[in-house]
């Protein structure tokens, strides 16, 4: 009894260990590398910590400071129309460029990889399986066309200058990395931008060629909010002629 | 006798007591470790990625610093001169020319880069195998490489990029920016660091040079003073807030 007992305890956590170790096993080899304690390598962390806390501390007060102009700005135009239509025409090419949260109506589309599939099914190549820096330029695309007035995906808000890039695995919308799924919202007319969920378009391709996992929501009564450009807007080589 | 082997039973339950304690105290810093191991954090990255990764935060630091007493120095010429119309009526102007200029909605010149692409559809490469035409994702694609090498303003065929610009095809015949016909061949006009912009787009991986594979006739040419003209149209927000 005693000895059967000690076996089933010794079994149990033997059972336990193995698990243990088959998922840290797992996790390594998913991320494809092995922890470094390199003294050297932990001090650069730090730093690289230390120096993005400094970066976010002056976004912040940035933020403060951005608030303070727009009182300041309205202090100096009010009583005056020809003054203040100045500086609505500044709100307005805020709110074009991303430089301000804006919220309206519009859609969210939601694009993730397809899972489901066991790759010893799938005939295909594994890559359409997932989606690609390019299927979100084409959706993007279509958005624009369809008259989204902003776009963000991910939160990262779509810019004149925003570049969607592959990195490996991993893709970058303004610099930032981003993962599946993929939130695309896009703020313009409800009944105009649904287009983009249409028979023969890019996300009827998403999913009938390529079984993406998409989902197309419609807000017409909520309101959607789209997070401001938080990147820097910078000219070094054009100039205005 | 029987207490001699009450007393080995003992310590060895004591020693696999402790083994057992070891073995779980290990296993917790590690879980605790894989949790931390984010895949795409600086927990994994290597001595030259974390050089890099330093630098390109202090050197954000720096550009957000320069918007930053940018921002506190309009704020307070608002303030001093908010007694003065024609001194806030310069102020506010030239706050809306810098947001024009970055909306695409000035003329602007630098040095850059122009792509020529010569849709070379239809040629025959051998007895079955033909060029295929040059699409709307083709541009997009190179439009997107050309902006993730830091390009300020970039025109299609004279057409402004600006944050709204889709490009679409109309059946097999022609391209639209902006809503306006282009037809091959195809000018891509960039303002930019000329290497970067060159070496990403003709570079191994770059689109221009995928092009030229499939058989497309293709130029990358460096100018010193490239112009480009601004976006005609109005530009409104109507859905947005």
């Amino acid at each position: 009894m005693n000895k059967k007992k000690i076996s089933l305890i010794l079994g149990l956590m033997c059972l336990l260990l193995t698990y243990g170790i088959a998922v840290q096993i797992k996790t390594i080899g998913g991320t494809g590398s092995v922890m470094s304690t390199n003294a050297e390598e932990n001090q650069l962390r730090d730093a690289v910590l230390k120096a993005k806390e400094k970066y976010d501390n002056l976004y912040a007060e940035l933020e403060n400071m951005e608030k303070k102009l727009e009182e300041e700005r309205t202090n100096a135009t009010q009583n005056n129309t020809e003054l203040t239509n100045l500086e609505n025409a500044i709100k307005e090419n805020n709110k074009l460029l991303g430089l301000t949260d804006v919220t309206g109506n519009g859609i969210i589309v939601t694009i993730n990889d397809n899972q489901d599939i066991p790759l010893s099914n799938w005939f295909g190549d594994p890559n359409l399986l997932i989606v690609h820096d390019t299927d979100l330029m084409n959706v993007v695309n279509e958005l624009k066309n369809a008259g989204a007035e902003a776009i963000s995906i991910n939160d990262q808000r779509i810019v004149t200058t925003s570049a969607i890039e592959c990195d490996g695995n991993i893709i970058k919308v303004n610099g930032e990395k981003i993962g599946v799924p993929f939130v695309i919202k896009a703020i313009g007319l409800p009944e105009s931008l649904i287009s983009v969920d249409r028979f023969g378009g890019y996300l009827d391709y998403l999913k009938e060629d390529r079984f993406l996992k998409v989902d197309v929501q419609r807000a017409d009564k909520e309101k959607i909010t789209i997070p401001k450009y938080t990147g820097i807007m910078k000219f070094e080589y054009a100039e205005n002629d | 006798m029987k207490i001699k082997i009450k007393k080995e039973k003992l310590v060895m339950s004591i020693t696999i007591g402790i083994a057992c304690f070891a073995l779980m105290l290990v296993m917790f810093m590690q879980f605790n470790m894989v949790k931390q191991t984010d895949i795409t954090g600086i927990e994994t990255m290597r001595e030259s990625e974390l050089r890099l990764e330093l630098s390109s935060w202090n050197e954000k630091y720096n550009e957000l610093n320069t918007i930053y007493q940018e921002t506190v120095g309009k704020s307070e010429e608002y303030k001093n001169e908010r007694e003065s119309y024609e001194k806030t009526y310069e102020l506010l102007s030239k706050e809306l020319e810098q947001l024009n200029k970055a909306l695409g909605k000035t003329d602007v010149e630098g040095e850059g880069i122009v792509i020529q692409l010569t849709d070379k559809a239809g040629t025959q490469l051998s007895e079955d195998v033909k060029v295929k035409r040059i699409t709307e994702e083709d541009l997009l694609i190179i439009v997107n490489q050309l902006f993730a090498a830091g390009a300020e303003a970039i025109s299609i065929n004279g057409h402004r990029v600006i944050s709204t610009t889709s490009i679409f095809s109309i059946g097999e015949e022609f391209l639209k920016v902006n809503g306006e016909r282009i037809v091959e061949p195809y000018v891509i006009n960039a303002i930019g660091n000329p290497d970067y912009l060159k070496s990403t787009v003709s570079g191994k991986g770059g689109h221009v040079d995928a092009l030229k594979e499939l058989g497309h006739e293709t130029s990358v040419d460096i100018n010193k003073n490239i112009k480009i003209e601004k976006y005609e149209k109005e530009l409104h927000t109507k859905y947005i807030d």
